[in-house]
Order: C-alpha cells, then sequence, then structure tokens
C-alpha cells in the first residue's frame, strides 16, 4: 500500500481518480494548487505524488524543486495534457520522475503505481526451472549433467565439453561459470573464428607497434578472463602450430603479449569445446595429447537432444515465452504439438528447435493464439546430415553389405520401384532381382 | 443561444475543453471498475450522469473554440 499525493486543480477530476487509486488498494490525499502541496509536505512524507503539469500557483515543476529542497524523494508521476511535457522531462533526467499523457487510463495508473505486472508471468517462468539460470530440461540426462557442473565448480579445473553442434557447449560454459561463483567475468573466444595470424593477437595480446596495425596495446582473452573465466571454443579448430603456446599459457599460468617480454599471471578457468568425439580427437592428431591433458581435466559430454526428448516441451515452452516477451505477443502450445515436436530427431539440438520455433512464430497469425507449426520440421541441414549419416559406409563393412545397403537405399527413394532402382544403379532389372533374392528375398520391396 | 465572443488565447480554450473530457475519460474507468467488480450500481449511475454533464461542457468549450476564430 503507497501513500499518495494528488496534486490538481480540477476537484471532479481528482475525486474519480481517488475512487481508483483507493480501489488499487492505497492511501490517497489531494491538494489543489501547490501551497496546498507544501502545506501537505510540512508534516507528512509521500511514496507517490501524482502532480498535475499546469497549477493554480504555478507549474508542476516547482513542487520537484520544493521536494529537492526539503530533503524528500517520493516518485513523481507528472500529469499533463500535452505530449511535449514527456520531452521536457526526458531532458530533466530525473529518474524518479514519470509521466502520463492525459485522458489517463486505469491501466497508465497501475502500471505507474504497482509497476509492471509481474507477478503472473512470473510464476509462469518460474514454473520451468533454469539450471544455474541458464540451463533448462528435468530429464536424467541433464541431471547427470547438473550434477558433474555442480562438482567441477567447486574446483579450478578445466573442463572440456564435447558435444553436437547446437548442443548447448556455451550455455553449459555460461552454467559452470555461474556456478563457480568467481568474482571475474566469462569471456568467451571462437579459435574456428580467427586467423593464424591474428589467434596469438587474441588470445594472449600484443604490444603497441608489435606487428603492422597494432596502434595500441591490446589485452588478450586470457588477463580479460583473469579470476573468471574463459570459453574457448571450436579448440580444435586452433591451428597446430598455435597449440604449443597455449600449452604454455595453460602450465605457467602466465602470458606474455605478442611484442611483449613481460610476463603476465593470469588466474583463469579455461573451458575449452569441440563437437568432434574424444576418440576422433586421439585417432586423428586433432589436438596434442599435452594440451588434452590440459584442457580436459574434467570432460563433459552433453546430451544431445534426441537423447532428451523429454526436455522438448519444457525447451519449446522457454523459448515461445521469450518470443512473447519480446514482441508482445501471447501464442501458446497446445498438447498435440509439443508431442509433435516429441517425435523429431532434431540432429542439430536445441539450436534448431529454437529456430523452427522462431521460423513457426513468424509464420502465426497474430489474431489467434496458436502456433503455425509446418508439417515438415526438418531443416535443409538435418535433411542433408541424414542423407549422408544414413549412406555412411565405415571401414570393416564386407562389399556385399555395402551393395544390399546401397540398393535398399535406391529402392526407398524410389519408393521400391524396381525398374528406376535398377536404373539409377545402373544394372538391369533382373540383376536387381538377383540381387534381392541374393539377400535374402525380395521382402518389402515386392 | 449565442454565446458571448471570448477572449481567451486558443491554448487556453483547448486546455478547457481537455478538462471535461478527462472527466469523462476517469468516469468511464470507473464505471468499468463498478461493474467487474460488482460494486453498488449507484457508483456507476453516478458517475454516468458526470459523464452526461460533461459531455455538455465539452460540447460548450468546443462551441467557444468555433466562436474565438
Amino acid at each position: 500500500m503507497l501513500n499518495i499525493l494528488l496534486v490538481d486543480d480540477d476537484i471532479e477530476f481528482s475525486d474519480v481518480i481517488c475512487h481508483i487509486v483507493e480501489f488499487l488498494g492505497h492511501n490517497i490525499q489531494t491538494a489543489t494548487s501547490l501551497k496546498e502541496a507544501h502545506q501537505w509536505f510540512e508534516n507528512n512524507s509521500f511514496d507517490h505524488v501524482l502532480l498535475d503539469f499546469m497549477l493554480p500557483d504555478g507549474s508542476g515543476l516547482h513542487l520537484l524543486d520544493h521536494l529537492k529542497m526539503i530533503g524528500q524523494s517520493p516518485k513523481v508521476t507528472l500529469i499533463s495534457g500535452h505530449p511535449s511535457v514527456k520531452g521536457i522531462l526526458a531532458n530533466m533526467c530525473e529518474p524518479n520522475v514519470t509521466h502520463l499523457l492525459k485522458p489517463l487510463q486505469r491501466e497508465d495508473l497501475e502500471l505507474v503505481l504497482n509497476g509492471p505486472k509481474k507477478t503472473v508471468k512470473k510464476a509462469k517462468k518460474n514454473a520451468i526451472t533454469h539450471h544455474f539460470d541458464t540451463l533448462i530440461g528435468e530429464s536424467e540426462a541433464m541431471q547427470k549433467l547438473y550434477t558433474m557442473i555442480e562438482r567441477v565448480a567447486k574446483t579450478q579445473a578445466n573442463v572440456m565439453l564435447v558435444g553436437e553442434s547446437g548442443a548447448g557447449k556455451e550455455v553449459v560454459a555460461q552454467a559452470i561459470h555461474n556456478a563457480s561463483q568467481c568474482e571475474g567475468p566469462l569471456v568467451a573466444s571462437n579459435c574456428g573464428a580467427l586467423s593464424k595470424e591474428l589467434i596469438g593477437s587474441e588470445l594472449f595480446g600484443h604490444e603497441k607497434g608489435a606487428f603492422t596495425g597494432a596502434i595500441a596495446r591490446k589485452e588478450g582473452v586470457f588477463e580479460q578472463a583473469n579470476d573468471g573465466t574463459l570459453f574457448l571454443d571450436e579448440i580444435t579448430e586452433m591451428p597446430i602450430g598455435m597449440q604449443p603456446n597455449l600449452l604454455r599459457v595453460l602450465e605457467t599460468k602466465k602470458v606474455t603479449r605478442v611484442g611483449g617480454n613481460r610476463e603476465i599471471p593470469t588466474n583463469c578457468r579455461v573451458i575449452s569445446a569441440t563437437n568432434r568425439s574424444l576418440i576422433d580427437l586421439a585417432q586423428n592428431n586433432i589436438l596434442r595429447e599435452d594440451i588434452y591433458f590440459r584442457l580436459a581435466v574434467f570432460p563433459i559430454d552433453i546430451p544431445p537432444l534426441r537423447e532428451r526428448k523429454d526436455d522438448i516441451p519444457l525447451l519449446a515452452k522457454v523459448f515461445l515465452e521469450q518470443l512473447n516477451d519480446e514482441n508482445g505477443t501471447a501464442f501458446s502450445w497446445r498438447s498435440e504439438q509439443l508431442k509433435e515436436l516429441q517425435t523429431y530427431e532434431w540432429p542439430g539440438n536445441v539450436r534448431e528447435l529454437r529456430h523452427a520455433i522462431h521460423r513457426a512464430f513468424i509464420m502465426s497469425d497474430p489474431q489467434t493464439s496458436d502456433v503455425a507449426l509446418p508439417d515438415n520440421l526438418e531443416s535443409p541441414f538435418s535433411r542433408v546430415n541424414n542423407q549422408t549419416q544414413e549412406n555412411q559406409v565405415s571401414a570393416g563393412q564386407t562389399i556385399e553389405e555395402v551393395e544390399k545397403e546401397l540398393i535398399h537405399a535406391t529402392l526407398d527413394k524410389v519408393q521400391g520401384n524396381k525398374t528406376l532402382a535398377a536404373q539409377m544403379l545402373g544394372i538391369s532389372t533382373k540383376t536387381l532381382y538377383n540381387r534381392l533374392n541374393a539377400y535374402g528375398g525380395i521382402g518389402e520391396y515386392k | 443561444m449565442t454565446l458571448p465572443k471570448q477572449t481567451k488565447p486558443l491554448n487556453e480554450l483547448v486546455h478547457d475543453a481537455r478538462a471535461p473530457l478527462n472527466r469523462i475519460s476517469m468516469n468511464a474507468e470507473l464505471i468499468k471498475l463498478v461493474l467487474e467488480n460488482d460494486m453498488p450500481v449507484e457508483k456507476a449511475l453516478a458517475a454516468l450522469d458526470k459523464i452526461i454533464v460533461n459531455c455538455q461542457a465539452c460540447s460548450d468549450s468546443l462551441q467557444l473554440i468555433s466562436d474565438s476564430k
């Protein structure tokens, strides 16, 4: 409940405002002039002043000066019938002063007195927990992830995040940073986005004049992340020639800027991330072994979305809520739509889900609250990925197995039309039948 | 009835015309409150009476503006 003073010379107008403000649960007093308002402030204090701009004995702005003089600082809402007053207030830069334009509406009064309606929205948002302020999901896979984040956050260990593209590696890095409660910032750098020439400067900084174009001294990300967290995304894309420099910093916890000769101590946790598997790293000599052991003191596998489909409705609700907040809309999911989202495999993971929801949001009719999900959720990338994954050949397969897979894939493509399939395969229809019989019969392609 | 010619500046005349409009608007808001919250109907009737009176006042003010040209 607020104590409010209404200063307005229109008694009938004030009378109605009093009814409405009292209904909103506040105490209200009235003054019809600056003089009366001054008298109220002699022995009282108010939380909020609703102040008419033009009063019989001066401008409402004079009351603002008076309040400063007597050392009172209630919130003030100037009420005027002229939009130009808003511009005057903007120039005053008074944080406590707002403006309402007559004719007033009840919602305007509620907004200035009670603030934005947070309660309902917050209750909705709070229903979905943001673990470590960032992560969404209650599935078993995510619970395991949360446990790992909690454990590693208590230490200073470097973490390597391994997960498919779009699985949320940067979000997990943010979660570890949040859980660590360290003093410094989270600084992110993408090793794959930097040229071979610039990566040293980006990571370790440079001195003025170190190279052409180095017009000023620059701190590297290791220095920027001091007492905090350094997130090195796509670590496996770092040129192998730069890796010894990185190793030295990780071992000594000191950086030397490019062109400099002074060692600067650094104190930050390094979280690195890659979308390659650990086996790939080891087999293909992508990351030096010594660097791997420094970076991956605590490796964390981030589960792909298809392994935690129970989380899809939660994620979908949160993404839609964000879009509603940004655009002032009120779209909502139907339960069958959430089930439909769960049926798809999401090869692009959470990023693809978010993109699909955004696309559907744009396509939705603002006259309704229904989201217009497309008939086919697949993105062009997921289609290509699916095809390449399905047609993958790996060492250890026999020629017969590969041939059988190829024939079946071709038949699937042409809906079982054997003449067409034979043409595509460059064999006769008879040969195709013979091969199918040799693999155990025509079966589903009859 | 012919109203006497006014000598007030235009911005003051507009201000005078806005005052009843503001009262009308707030009384309408009050009526909404009464209806939405099952409050005594007398309050709504009183507010409606005020709206009618202020409509007349607004009309008079607009006439003054017209006459002042």
